[in-house]
């Protein structure tokens, strides 16, 4: 049997994180292809039903990143994104979905080199964790 | 001319002894211009730190052994770095690579401290024995304070004063408290910055054990050196209590109106903060406090007092090691205070006691100035 | 709803993308998937023929979404939302996929690129679906400006503008305008009087006829947007008759009442009626109600200045009754420029400022050299002698973790002047202790030089204390400057008779309070933070709040003015394009759903939602011009009545479960 090849959905705001996604691409910095990033125009607009969305289409784990503090476009979406992480990172548990799917980033725009490792590193992570547990329909959520 | 080669490896040993601040350094000299070797001799903080950088440090120059740990340029370095860690790595790196000298007084009090578990190498048994006459009981659970004297006080038969004044303060108040005896060693802070890693470790390690299977919370210490250490550096190895230096718990009593005084002393009193009590944990008030409420006693200051006091030249395991007559910081303290016009120099410190102690005796003032703990003065007073 | 039809394009980007991902198929393989009626792929979308393609399916085929499969949409998303508005689709219509920076430039394997490149097709596809035509918008921009500080920073953006013929209204809280420029003597590295090149701009100020100058104020409060904002000044009462004071002076000069002069550092003083400085703008007095005896005593004792007034200027009427004035302006754009405070150097012990009457800050030795300073341009001790010596100490309170972190940037140069006035002026030897010399900017390393050639000294090394206990016979009576020469690496004192402290440059002590007025952020260092520190230095995340000067940090005049000239450049293009196009992917409300409770409104910073009361319901109401379409308030809402145009949930939704569903 192949090698079991997590799919990892990445949220990264507009204009930090998507953006060293970019740089990682212009400086061809090579990481694994497991990662699919929607783009958001703030890591604060970041709904837990869109993470709870990747987990029920199959997602293996989710990404959520955006700016440091200080250079959030909007002053603090990451403030704002952080509390509802907090919120998301207690609702997973309860789903039975282990915390280590979930990952939390701010990563600026000259970050290239970091988005590619986070990427990495969550790779890694989730073949030691296997494939998610986690197929619930939302309907069942709501 | 002699080219140098800057030497990878060397700055690498260093830093994994823990001397990894020292690449943030960008050679300003505040740190040579604040270090009060300069007082009596050339010491240049910065060349050092500058060579460690480069790893064109000389292992085998008696540089190496000279920091007293004070902190006055950690104090005043702009860029953060912790000078005495990184001294304390060159240390570490000579003693356990064996790739300097280390001095011969260093290595015997080292010898004594990890044999004896203390560095006069008095036999361990004999650790209460400063306490025998004064009736006092041996700390078991349930007890509510651990009086842990250090181990100058502990042996040393003209320091004894000291931890004897502060048991017989604490009887005559009624606090509930006892003492290990022969089960408590060095607390290991000097032996420590000293270079001796593995030591301190085990020392450390075996206080850890006595203190929580005699169930000990509070202690209650002579020494700032064993203050700081319990306070900073024991709770990372799993040593979880609560630490009081005397001078503290004496301001504390004050306030509760616990300690009262009845006699007066009529004197001038300087006292001199020592460096692991100030600078080091920002305990400059109490100590004060404690000698103004004795009544008669005239609190001066030493033209540098707080942040700025000078070291004894005790600290960082120089108590140990020989400092030739004309470098003595304690020399220079002591005519400080003999130019203020002083009758007692008050330490709080045992380190202190001993290096002003012997100043005074060396120069020949014992006559005009005594020196004497904050806690004897307590005692007095009482 | 029409029917959706999709057209999808799959550029080669050359060999970029083509190289490592299998286009052809992924053009093939998205033709099948639903709603798509044409499918392409091509060399280079984004060249005119490529855009042409975009624009002729639209007609042929009827498109009414599109999607584009290339480059990073920060790259070209512009281009192909451009093309589908020429080919006669709302630009909202278009959905773009990043199969080059996010895929064939960071992954090897083409077989496994093909496969992402078409996940990442199908899920703009599935999202286009979604998509609806948004409405750009736009509003108009009132031309009035408003700048805030009049030091040189202000000075220059109020009279560029208002050379433009626009209207500018300039707020300074001090007496008079001018700032910190009026304070120094002679400025570097040209050594031209600062009195000499800044008083005529200062009276330009005063009589242009766009500008309204108001001094002695302060703004209390700002609502509104770019475009339209609306301003409060408190005007405060000079206790004086604005319109009859001729500037005589007669009324100082009879004053019994002194304090210390903010103006003179300290080193002279002034009366409770005064005029900072000779040559203020406006030439009027001012009365500081803390210290004139009349309004203490409520009129019973003093009066002197009233009983001198020629001009009827003062009375009882104006000391005892006026009160501060409240003004109302309207402007379309703001111009930040309160400058810098100067570090206080009595906080490092060991410099002992305040402690030594010959330890001086800069700004204090500036008014000391100047010729209608409070020595009359002498460099003197406090006892009257002239030094033999004086060491001058850099980096005070900077490049310094205990205080801050960051280069002032001028000291150096400031420094420097010093050394040269002191040897124009005395015969001292001079001392400079610096950590590095910074001498970047124009003529500034000729500076450097030519002080060398002066003979000033220079010693390499952070002073580690002035004192005044001496060693050595020679160090008697002086002040000793301790410090390590590393150049040498010996330690050495410097005996000295004035020791001058470059004091750091930091930001206002209020600096909160304005940032929070007008919704400015601040960096760590507690300057304004600008929108790009390279390529939007003067913005700032507020549109049309511009900053300008030292109060984004420290520098000197040279950059100031260029700052103050490119915010004023921003201000005028605003103006002159007359009006602002809004953002259109911003908030809206369902109010059928929303319950009006308030999370919105609670969560957003830029306060856009509001409460109220709609025949009787109260439900939450977005103010387009404020949103920014940062998606916070929709998270909070719990009954899903927010929403964010092109961010509604069943579009990213759709987007989410398509990256993925089909593995
Ligand atoms: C000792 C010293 C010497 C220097 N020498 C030189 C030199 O030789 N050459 C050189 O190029 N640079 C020199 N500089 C730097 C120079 O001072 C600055 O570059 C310049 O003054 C900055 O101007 P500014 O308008 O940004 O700020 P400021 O001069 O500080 O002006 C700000 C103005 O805003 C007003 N203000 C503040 N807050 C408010 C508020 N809330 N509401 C209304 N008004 C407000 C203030 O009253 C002030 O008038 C020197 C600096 C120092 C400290
Ligand atoms: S004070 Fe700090 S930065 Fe300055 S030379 Fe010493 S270690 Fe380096
Ligand atoms: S800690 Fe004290 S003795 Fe050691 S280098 Fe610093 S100032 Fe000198
Ligand atoms: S949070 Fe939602 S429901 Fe509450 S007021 Fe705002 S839009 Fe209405
Ligand atoms: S989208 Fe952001 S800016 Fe707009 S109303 Fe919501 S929270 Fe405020």
């Amino acid at each position: 049997m192949a090698e079991f090849e997590p799919q990892i959905i990445a949220f990264t705001c507009n204009w930090c994180t998507y953006a060293a996604a970019d740089l990682a691409g212009t400086s061809r910095i090579h990481y694994p292809a497991n990662v699919r990033i929607v783009r958001v125009m703030c890591s604060g607009m970041v709904n837990p039903m869109y993470v709870f969305k990747a987990f029920e289409s199959g997602a293996d784990g989710v990404i959520v990143a955006g700016c440091n503090y200080t250079d959030c476009h909007y002053i603090d979406g990451p403030v704002k994104c952080d509390a509802m992480f907090a919120r998301l990172k207690k609702m997973v548990h309860v789903l039975g979905l282990e915390e280590e799917r979930l990952r939390r980033e701010m990563i600026s725009t000259s970050e290239g080199v970091i988005f590619a490792r986070v990427v990495e590193e969550m790779v890694e992570q989730l073949k030691k964790l296997g494939p998610s547990p986690f197929k619930i329909k939302m309907e069942t959520l709501a | 001319m002699e080219v140098l080669s800057p030497y990878k490896e060397a700055t690498e040993v260093i830093i994994e002894a823990g001397g990894e601040p020292l690449r943030l350094c960008y050679q300003c000299g505040i740190c040579t211009g604040t270090c009060p070797w300069n007082l009596v001799r050339g010491f240049i903080v910065r060349r050092i730190i500058h060579e460690a950088q480069l790893g064109a440090t000389d292992f085998g120059n008696e540089e190496v052994w000279l920091c007293a740990t004070c902190r006055a340029c950690v104090q005043r370095c702009p860029r953060g770095v912790e000078i005495i860690d990184v001294m304390r790595a060159m240390r570490r790196a000579v003693v356990s690579l064996g790739i300097g000298i280390v001095p011969d007084a260093l290595r015997i009090s080292a010898k004594n401290i990890a044999g004896a578990g203390n560095p006069l190498g008095e036999a361990p048994e004999k650790r209460g024995d400063w306490a025998k006459d004064l009736g006092l009981k041996k700390f078991s659970p349930g007890t509510e304070i651990l009086y842990f004297p250090c181990c100058v006080p502990a042996y040393d038969p003209d320091v004894k004063v000291v931890s004897r004044a502060t048991a017989t303060i604490l009887s005559e108040l009624g606090v509930d408290f006892g003492i290990l005896g022969s089960e408590e060693r060095c607390c290991g802070e000097a032996i420590r910055k000293a270079g001796y890693e593995d030591t301190f470790h085990s020392l450390a390690q075996s206080n850890i054990n006595a203190f929580s299977s005699n169930d000990v919370k509070t202690v209650v210490v002579s020494s700032p050196h064993c203050y700081h250490t319990f306070k900073n550096e024991y709770p990372e190895l799993g040593g979880e209590f609560q630490v009081i230096h005397i001078t503290q718990y004496l301001a504390q009593l004050i306030d509760q109106g616990r300690l009262k005084f009845s006699k007066e002393i009529n004197k001038r009193v300087i006292y001199s903060d020592p460096c692991y009590l100030g600078r080091h944990n920002g305990i400059y008030d109490e100590p004060r406090r404690v000698l103004q409420s004795i009544s008669g006693l005239e609190l001066i200051e030493f033209p540098d007092p707080r942040e700025d006091s000078l070291c004894c030249g005790g600290g960082g395991g120089r108590i140990w090691m020989e400092t030739v007559k004309g470098e003595r910081f304690s020399d220079i303290r002591v005519e400080q205070a003999l130019e203020k016009g002083a009758d007692i120099i008050a330490v709080a410190c045992p380190y202190c006691f001993l290096n002003y102690r012997d100043s005074v005796l060396t120069m020949d003032k014992a006559e005009v100035i005594e020196v004497k703990d904050v806690s004897e003065l307590v005692a007095e007073a009482m | 709803m029409e029917e959706v039809k999709i057209g999808v394009y799959v550029c080669h980007c050359g060999l970029n993308i083509a190289g490592t991902v299998d286009v052809e198929e992924v053009a093939k393989y998205a033709a099948t998937l639903p709603s798509v009626v044409v499918s392409r792929d091509y060399r280079y979308m984004c060249s005119d023929p490529g855009q042409d393609l975009i624009k002729n399916d639209i007609k042929e085929y009827v498109l009414n979404r599109v999607v584009v499969a290339s480059c990073s949409p920060r790259m070209h998303e512009p281009t192909f939302r451009n093309a589908c508005q020429e080919g006669g689709l709302n630009p909202y219509l278009y959905e773009h996929a990043n199969i080059r920076e996010h895929c064939s430039w960071v992954h090897d394997d083409k077989k496994i690129n093909t496969e992402k490149t078409k996940d990442l097709v199908r899920a703009a596809v599935k999202r286009v679906y979604h998509h609806e035509p948004l409405e750009v918008k736009e509003a108009p921009v009132n031309p009035n400006v408003l700048v805030v500080g009049g030091g040189i920073a202000g000075i220059q953006a109020a009279l560029d503008i208002a050379n433009g013929e626009k209207r500018v209204y300039l707020v300074e809280r001090e007496p008079s305008i001018g700032g910190h420029m009026i304070q120094l003597d002679r400025t570097f590295p040209t050594l031209d009087c600062s009195e000499c090149i800044l008083t005529p701009k200062m009276a330009d100020v005063g009589h242009h006829p766009f500008i309204e100058l108001l001094a002695y104020s302060e703004v209390e409060e700002v609502s509104g947007s770019i475009g339209q904002f609306k301003v409060k000044v408190r005007k405060k009462a000079r206790h004086i008759d604005e319109s009859k004071c001729v500037g005589c002076g007669i009324c100082e000069e009879k004053c019994p009442w002194k304090v210390p002069s903010a103006f003179e550092m300290g080193l002279a003083m002034r009366k409770a009626i005064y005029i900072p400085f000779a040559q203020a703008i406006p030439n009027l007095v001012t009365v500081d109600p803390d210290l004139c005896v009349y309004i203490q005593s409520n009129g019973k004792k003093c009066g002197a200045c009233i009983k001198f007034c020629e001009a009827k200027a003062i009375t009882p009427e104006t000391l005892l009754n006026q009160t501060d004035q409240i003004i109302e302006l309207e402007v379309g754009s703001i111009i930040v420029a309160t400058g810098y405070d100067q570090f206080d150097p009595s906080v490092i012990p060991q410099y002992g400022y305040g402690k030594y009457d010959n330890v001086l800050t800069g700004l204090q030795f500036e008014r000391m050299t100047c010729a209608a300073g409070p020595t009359g341009g002498k460099v003197l001790l406090k006892d009257g002698r002239e030094p033999e010596s004086v060491a001058i100490i850099h980096c005070v309170g900077s490049r310094d973790q205990n205080y801050h972190e960051y280069c002032s940037r001028v000291c150096c140069m400031y420094g420097l002047k010093y050394a040269h006035l002191i040897k124009e002026f005395t015969k001292a030897d001079v001392y400079e202790f610096y950590i590095d010399m910074r001498c970047f900017g124009e003529g500034y390393e000729e500076f450097y030089k030519r002080l060398s050639e002066e003979g000033a000294n220079f010693i390499r090394g952070k002073v580690a204390k002035v004192t005044d206990q001496a060693v050595t016979e020679e160090e008697k009576g002086k002040l000793i400057v301790v410090a390590e020469d590393t150049l040498l690496g010996r330690l050495i004192r410097v005996p000295a008779d004035m020791v001058i402290l470059c004091a750091a440059l930091e930001a206002r002590a209020d600096a909160d309070k304005v940032a929070s007025l007008f919704t400015l952020n601040r960096r760590a260092d507690g300057f304004f933070l600008e929108r790009h520190v390279k390529l939007d230095p003067v913005a700032t995340p507020t549109d049309g709040v511009f900053i300008a000067g030292c109060c984004e940090g420290p520098r000197d005049i040279p950059d100031t003015v260029a700052q103050a000239s490119a915010a004023a450049a921003k201000a005028l293009s605003l103006i002159s394009k007359g009006k602002i196009t809004l953002e259109s992917a911003i908030a809206s409300v369902d109010e059928t759903r929303c319950i009006g409770c308030g999370r919105c409104e609670e969560i957003c910073t830029f306060h856009a939602p509001k409460v109220i009361s709609k025949n009787g319901v109260m439900v939450s109401e977005v103010n387009e011009t404020l949103c920014k379409g940062c998606g916070a308030c929709a998270v909070v809402c719990s009954t899903g009545a927010m929403l964010i145009r092109h961010y509604k949930p069943e579009q990213i939704l759709s987007q989410v479960a398509a990256l993925t569903e089909v593995l």
